[in-house]
C-alpha cells in the first residue's frame, strides 16, 4: 500500500474534520399555544414538500391486553374523518355504535369459548361448531352492519384525496416508542397537507375497525408467523427484556389483537394523540411564513390534553444471569448477542455507536477476525441500538458451514475481550471517525429522510441531538471505548440465541434414527465438515476413532458408527476424484 | 410494521434523493451550512450569503408563537377540494443538457449540485446472468460482487477496503440479471483519489482467491436456504410458469456451477464485457463538468473498448393456465399470484394500460383489488395488481396477495370478479381522473434530485429510449379516456390465460373457510385439477419427479 497516500489523506482529513462534523441543519421550531410542535426546514430544490409528524407513543406505552394497540391505531388513522370517508356520516356513526354493541356481545361468545379452551373442553377458538346459537345470530348481524357500513362509505377517501393531489409514499410506521406519519406532497399542496393532517387529529372515525383489526392480524403472519425465523426474535426479544415493555411486539400479541375494542382505541386516541405530544416537520420546497401562518390556522384547532401523558414507569431490572435459547429453524445456523447497555442520547451513547462500528463492516474487527482469519463466520456484525428508555448492544454472526454457533459465540466474545484489555489504535478509530464525518453529508442528501430522521431525534428527546450527536461521536477516544466493553460487556448482561437449521422435511436418513435432535444435529455439523477435508485428514479421523473403541463415553459412542461412515464414504469419494484426474 | 404503500410500482422512482437545483439557476444559500468559516475547504456555495440566511433564520426562530398574534380570520375550507392551490409549472429536464461524450465514445449524464460536498458516479455496465455461460451459472454476479471484495492488481482487497475506509468512499459493484454496475460516492474533496480506486477496480481487478472463497461459500449457504421463504418460493416458481425453465432468468446457480467457477473464468468474462464499450455513466453532485470530464477521459486512458454484449435474450415459452401449488406445511399464511404474460415496450397502449391497472390494482388505496380484498375484507395485508413493461421480453400482468391459509380462495375470486369486472364495465370518470392526475401530479419526483435526473437519462440510453419520452409523457396519461380503458382490459387481461400460484399450507389453503364454503380452490379456474409443484433440491435445482 503506498504510504505516501495514507498519511497524506490522513493529514487532509485532520484539516478539515472539524468542519464536517460542525455540519449543522438549520431548524426553525415553532411551538403553538396547544404544545404543537412544528420544525421547519426550508430547502431549494424539487417542487415538493416532505411532510410528517410523530405521536410520542408506541407499544411500549401500551399494557397487557391491548398490546398491539399503537399499530393498529396507526392504521385507523387512514379511515377517514368525520368530513371524509362516508356519504352519511351520521348513518354511519349508528352504525358504528351497532357493530360495537354486537361485538361486545360476541365477546362475552368468545369470552366463554376461551374458558372452554383454557379447560381443555375445545381445541379451537375458530371451529364453527363450538358457537352457541347466540354466537352464530350475533355473527350473521355483525356482517349485515359490515354491509351496511360499506354502503355508507366513500371508500378510502382520505387516500384518494392525497392520491390526487399528487401526494407520494404516504405511509406510517410505529415502533415501540413512537408512531410517524408521512407523505410527499407537491410543493403548490402544502395547504393540504395541513387540511388532511389536522382534519384527522380533529374528528378521526375510526371505519371498518374490526376488518382493519384483521388486516394487522395479516400483517402479524406476514412478517411473523409465517417467516423462517419470525417467531423466534419475538421469542428472543420477550427474552431480554425481564420487566421493561419493550418485551412485547409492536404488532401485538395474537390473543389482543383478537380482542382490542373501538372503544379502547378512542381512550387511547384522546391520551396520546393530543397537540401536547405530536411533533411535525416539513423539509423542502416552502416559505417558513406561509407554513407558521397555516401552521397557526389548521393546529390551533387541536386542544391540549389535560395532563401531558406519563413517561412509561417500569425499566428494565438488573439481570441477574445470562439467558439463553437455542433454537432450530429453517435458517443458517447463527447466532445473536445482545447486551443491555443505554438509552439514545445518554452519555455512553456515542462511545457504543463508535464500538459498533469498530466491530462492522468491510474492514471491522468482526469481518477481519471472525470471517477472513478465523474463518468460522460468513457474516458478523455489531451495533449500539439506543432507544428512548433503554437500549442495547447487538452482535450477530452466521456460521461458516461445518462451524457450530457456539464456536462463533466464543470468538465473538474473544473480540469483545479484545476491545476491554487494549485501547483501539488511533488510525482505526479515525477511520471510523471519518466514516460517521462523510455520513454526516449523506444523511442530510434526501429530504424525506432528513425529515423522518428530524422526528425521530424528537420522538426519542429532541431534535437537537441530530446537530448535537455528530460532535460528540468525534470526540470519543479509545479509553472511552475500552472503559464502555468493561462496563456493558458481561455475561450477566447479556442474552444469546443460537439458531441451528432445523432438519429438512421428507423422509430421515435411517443413520439419524435413534438420535435425540441435539445428536442429530451434531452429527450433521460434523457431515458438512467432512464434506471438505482432505483424505488425510479423514483416515486420521478414522484411525483415531477406532483405537478409542469402547473407551469412549456414552454419548459419542451412539455416533460412533454413523461418524465412521460418514469419513468412509468421503474417502471413497475421494478416491474416485482421485482416479479421474 | 408499515402499512402497504406499494402504489406504483412502475411510476415511481426510488433512488435516493438529494436536494436539486436545476441547471444553470443560480445558486442560493441552503440551511445545511457548516457555523465555522471553511479552512482549506471549498464550499459550494456563496458561503457568507449563506452564513447571512442562516442567521436570519436562528434569529427569527424565536419559538413560541402564542395564538392570536397573527390573525386567524382566514376561512378553514369545508372540504379539501374547495382550497384554492398556487399553480405549479414544471417541465421535466431534457437529456441533452446533461449528456456529454467522452473522448472514447462512453456517454455521461452529469448533473451538478453544488448544495453537499459529496459526487456520486454511477456505472452501468452491459453484463449480466443472461451471459452466463452454460453450466456457469452465477458468473456475471460473482464477477460483479468479488470485482468490489477482491482487491486489485495494485492494491490487495485488505489494503483496498482500509485505503476506501479511511477516505470514507463507498465504493460499490454488483451483477444484475440484464444488467450490471459499479458506484462511486466520495466527498468532493477525495475524488482524485476515490476516482484512481475506482478505476483501478473496475480496469485492474484482481479477484483474491480467498474472497472469492468466501463469495462462494456465501453463495452456497444462501442457497440452502432457498426453500424456507415462500416468497422465495414464490418469486422462483412464478418465473418458472411464466417464462419457462429454461429462460435465463430462471436458470439458477447451483452448488456445481458455482464450485466450477475458476478465476480465469472470472478474468475471462471481466475481459470480455467490462470495457468501455458497454459502460454508460451517470454522474451527479459537487462537481464542474469540464473539469470531471477531463479527469474521467483521463481515467480512461488506454482503456480500448470492445464489443458491444450481446441483446438480452427473449424467452420461448407460452405458459400454461391453471391452479398451480406449492407446499410449505408450517406457515399459516398463503401467498397468491394470479397473472399472465404482458406487453413490451413501445406498445402504443402502455399509458391505457398503465390507467387501467392502476384503477384495477396498481394504485394501493385508490384502486378496488386493494378496496375490496384488503379494506372491506380485511383478508390481506397488502393486495394488488402490476402491469409491467417487458424491454427484453414481455412484461405481465400479475396480481398478488397473501392471506391467511383459510381464506386464500376468498381473496382469488374477489380478484378473478374484479378482473371480470373491468372487462366488462367502463370505470367511472372519478376513478380515471384520480389515477390520472395522480399520475401527472406525481410525475416531476422522477426528477428530484441530481441523482435521480442522471440516472434516469443513463438508464434512457442504456434502452435507447425515444428523448422525446418524458417530454409528452404526461400528454399521453391525459389523452388516456374511459373507452380506451375499456377496450386496453378487454384485450390486454385474459381471464383464458390465468396461472395462479398458491405457495403455502396446500391442506389449510384447499380446506377454506368454515364460514364461507362458497369459496373453495376447486372453484378457481383449473381447480378441478390443480398441478403440484415439490420443491427442488435447493443446491442442484433438480425438482423430484412426481
Amino acid at each position: 500500500m503506498n504510504r505516501k497516500v495514507f498519511a497524506l489523506a490522513a493529514l487532509v482529513f485532520a484539516l478539515w474534520l472539524p468542519q464536517l462534523w460542525a455540519q449543522q441543519v438549520q431548524v426553525e421550531e415553532l411551538v403553538l399555544e396547544n404544545g404543537f410542535k412544528l420544525l421547519l426546514v426550508p430547502r431549494q430544490g424539487d417542487p415538493n414538500v416532505a411532510a410528517g409528524w410523530v405521536a410520542k407513543v408506541g407499544s411500549a406505552n401500551e399494557r397487557p391486553g391491548i398490546t398491539g394497540i399503537s399499530h393498529l391505531f396507526e392504521h385507523m388513522m387512514f379511515k377517514g374523518t368525520h368530513t371524509i370517508g362516508a356519504s352519511d356520516v351520521e348513518e354511519n356513526l349508528r352504525v358504528m355504535e351497532r357493530m360495537d354493541e354486537v361485538k361486545s356481545q360476541l365477546f362475552e361468545e368468545e369470552r366463554e369459548l376461551i374458558r372452554r379452551l383454557r379447560l381443555g373442553e375445545i381445541s379451537d377458538l375458530k371451529d364453527p361448531d363450538n358457537r352457541s346459537p347466540r354466537h352464530q345470530e350475533l355473527l350473521a348481524e355483525f356482517e349485515e352492519l359490515t354491509k351496511k357500513e360499506a354502503e355508507l362509505l366513500v371508500k378510502n377517501e382520505f387516500d384518494r384525496i392525497y392520491t390526487q393531489g399528487g401526494g407520494s409514499s404516504m405511509n406510517a410506521t410505529t415502533n415501540q416508542d413512537f408512531t410517524l406519519y408521512f407523505i410527499n406532497v407537491p410543493s403548490n399542496k402544502l395547504e393540504l397537507w395541513f387540511w388532511m393532517e389536522s382534519d384527522r387529529l380533529l374528528n378521526p372515525v375510526f371505519r371498518e375497525f374490526y376488518a382493519e383489526r384483521d388486516v394487522v392480524y395479516e400483517e402479524r403472519r406476514l412478517r411473523t408467523d409465517s417467516t423462517p425465523t419470525g417467531k423466534f426474535r419475538e421469542q428472543f426479544e420477550s427474552m431480554f427484556w425481564t420487566s421493561h415493555p419493550y418485551g412485547w411486539p409492536v404488532v401485538g400479541w395474537p390473543s389482543d389483537l383478537d380482542g382490542i375494542t373501538r372503544e379502547e382505541a378512542l381512550d387511547y386516541y384522546a391520551l396520546n394523540y393530543a397537540p401536547n405530544n405530536l411533533v411535525a416537520c416539513l423539509v423542502g420546497d416552502f416559505e417558513i411564513d406561509r407554513a407558521k401562518e397555516l401552521a397557526q390556522r389548521y393546529f390551533m384547532r387541536l386542544q391540549r390534553s389535560k395532563r401531558d401523558p406519563e413517561p412509561v414507569r417500569t425499566r428494565e431490572v438488573d439481570q441477574q444471569a445470562e439467558k439463553r435459547m437455542v433454537a432450530y429453524a429453517e435458517t443458517n445456523p447463527e447466532v445473536e448477542i445482545r447486551y443491555h447497555t443505554v438509552a439514545a442520547g445518554h452519555l455512553d451513547d456515542p462511545a457504543l455507536t463508535v464500538t459498533g462500528a469498530l466491530l462492522s463492516g468491510r474492514t471491522g474487527r468482526l469481518t477481519k477476525s471472525l470471517v477472513l482469519e478465523q474463518e468460522v463466520a460468513n457474516r458478523a456484525s455489531a451495533f449500539q441500538r439506543g432507544m428512548k428508555w433503554a437500549g442495547y448492544f447487538g452482535l450477530g454472526a452466521v456460521a461458516k458451514p461445518g462451524h457450530d454457533p457456539k464456536e462463533v459465540e466464543e470468538a465473538l466474545y474473544a473480540e469483545l475481550e479484545k476491545l476491554k484489555k487494549e485501547p483501539v489504535g488511533e488510525r482505526e478509530l479515525q477511520k471510523v471517525k471519518n466514516r460517521f464525518a462523510a455520513n454526516n453529508f449523506r444523511r442530510i442528501e434526501n429530504n424525506f429522510f432528513l425529515m423522518i430522521q428530524l422526528l425521530i431525534a424528537e420522538a426519542n428527546g429532541s431534535w437537537q441531538s441530530f446537530n448535537e450527536n455528530p460532535k460528540r461521536v468525534q470526540a470519543v477516544t479509545a479509553a472511552d471505548v475500552q472503559r464502555v466493553s468493561q462496563k456493558y460487556f458481561k455475561p450477566e448482561q447479556r442474552a444469546v440465541a443460537l439458531y441451528y437449521t432445523k432438519a429438512a422435511e421428507g423422509p430421515e436418513d435411517p443413520l439419524l434414527a435413534g438420535l435425540s435432535q441435539e445428536e442429530k444435529n451434531m452429527v450433521n455439523q460434523i457431515k458438512s465438515r467432512v464434506a471438505q477435508m482432505p483424505a488425510e485428514r479423514v483416515q486420521m479421523m478414522l484411525s483415531s476413532l477406532e483405537a478409542q473403541g469402547d473407551s469412549m463415553p456414552e454419548p459419542q459412542r451412539k455416533m460412533a458408527p454413523i461418524i465412521k461412515k460418514m469419513l468412509q464414504e468421503r474417502l471413497e469419494k475421494l478416491g474416485k476424484e482421485g482416479g479421474q484426474q | 410494521m408499515n402499512r402497504t404503500t406499494d402504489r406504483r410500482p412502475e411510476a415511481v422512482n426510488r433512488k435516493p434523493q438529494v436536494g436539486m437545483r436545476p441547471k444553470g439557476s443560480k445558486a442560493t444559500g441552503t440551511p445545511f451550512q457548516s457555523v465555522l468559516p471553511p479552512s482549506g475547504f471549498r464550499f459550494p456555495v456563496s458561503w457568507f450569503a449563506s452564513l447571512a440566511l442562516a442567521f436570519c433564520l436562528l434569529v427569527s426562530g424565536a419559538g413560541l408563537l402564542a395564538a392570536g398574534e397573527e390573525s386567524n380570520d382566514k376561512q378553514i375550507p369545508a372540504h379539501p377540494k374547495e382550497i384554492a392551490y398556487p399553480a405549479l409549472d414544471y417541465q421535466p429536464p431534457q437529456a441533452k443538457e446533461y449528456r456529454q461524450v467522452l473522448d472514447n465514445g462512453v456517454v455521461a449524464f452529469m448533473v451538478e449540485d453544488h448544495n453537499l460536498p459529496l459526487i456520486n458516479i454511477s456505472l452501468t455496465i452491459r453484463s449480466g446472468a443472461y451471459l452466463d455461460p452454460q453450466g456457469k451459472e452465477g458468473l456475471a454476479r460473482m464477477v460483479g460482487s468479488v470485482l468490489r471484495s477482491g482487491g486489485t492488481l495494485k492494491w490487495s482487497a485488505e489494503e483496498f477496503d482500509e485505503e476506501a475506509d479511511f477516505l470514507a468512499t463507498n465504493i460499490f459493484s454488483f451483477g444484475g440479471s440484464t444488467a450490471s454496475g459499479a458506484t462511486l460516492n466520495t466527498l468532493a474533496e477525495n475524488l482524485d483519489q476515490s476516482l484512481k480506486m475506482f478505476f483501478e477496480m473496475l480496469r485492474r481487478p484482481a479477484f483474491q482467491e480467498d474472497r472469492a472463497e468466501l463469495y462462494k461459500s456465501q453463495q452456497l449457504q444462501q442457497m440452502e436456504r432457498r426453500n424456507d421463504r415462500t416468497s422465495s418460493i414464490e418469486s422462483r416458481e412464478w418465473g418458472r410458469l411464466l417464462r419457462g425453465s429454461d429462460h435465463f432468468t430462471n436458470r439458477q446457480p447451483t452448488k456445481a456451477s458455482i464450485e466450477s467457477i475458476t478465476a480465469e473464468d472470472l478474468n475471462a468474462f471481466h475481459r470480455q464485457y467490462y470495457h468501455p464499450g458497454n459502460f454508460i455513466l451517470a454522474i451527479s453532485g459537487d462537481f464542474e463538468s469540464a473539469d470531471l470530464k477531463q479527469k474521467l477521459e483521463a481515467a480512461f486512458k488506454d482503456w480500448p473498448a470492445g464489443e458491444k454484449s450481446p441483446p438480452v435474450p427473449d424467452f420461448d415459452h407460452t405458459p400454461q393456465p391453471g391452479l398451480y401449488l406449492v407446499h410449505k406445511p408450517d406457515v399459516n399464511q398463503g401467498r397468491i399470484s394470479l397473472g399472465h404474460l404482458g406487453i413490451r415496450r413501445g406498445n402504443p397502449d402502455r399509458f391505457a394500460i398503465d390507467m387501467m391497472n392502476d384503477v384495477l390494482g396498481g394504485s394501493g388505496f385508490t384502486s378496488r383489488i386493494t378496496n375490496r380484498v384488503r379494506s372491506d375484507e380485511g383478508l390481506a395485508y397488502s393486495a394488488g395488481s402490476r402491469f409491467t413493461v417487458g424491454l427484453h421480453y414481455p412484461g405481465q400482468f400479475r396480481a398478488s396477495f397473501q392471506s391467511k391459509s383459510s381464506t386464500c380462495a376468498q381473496a382469488a375470486q374477489i380478484i378473478l370478479e374484479e378482473i371480470g369486472r373491468i372487462r366488462s364495465e367502463k370505470v367511472s370518470q372519478e376513478e380515471l381522473d384520480t389515477v390520472k392526475t395522480a399520475t401527472i401530479e406525481v410525475f416531476p419526483r422522477r426528477f428530484s434530485s441530481a441523482a435521480a435526473v442522471a440516472g434516469t437519462f443513463a438508464n434512457d440510453e442504456l434502452t435507447e429510449r425515444d428523448p422525446d419520452y418524458w417530454q409528452t409523457y404526461r400528454d399521453k396519461v391525459r389523452a388516456v379516456s374511459i373507452e380506451d380503458v375499456l377496450r386496453v382490459a378487454r384485450q390486454y387481461l385474459d381471464p383464458d390465460k390465468l396461472v395462479i400460484l398458491a405457495v403455502g399450507n396446500v391442506d389449510d389453503m384447499q380446506a377454506g373457510h368454515p364460514d364461507r364454503p362458497q369459496y373453495s380452490f376447486s372453484k378457481l379456474p383449473g381447480g378441478s385439477r390443480p398441478a403440484t409443484i415439490p420443491l427442488p433440491d435447493p443446491m442442484t435445482m433438480k425438482y423430484p419427479q412426481q
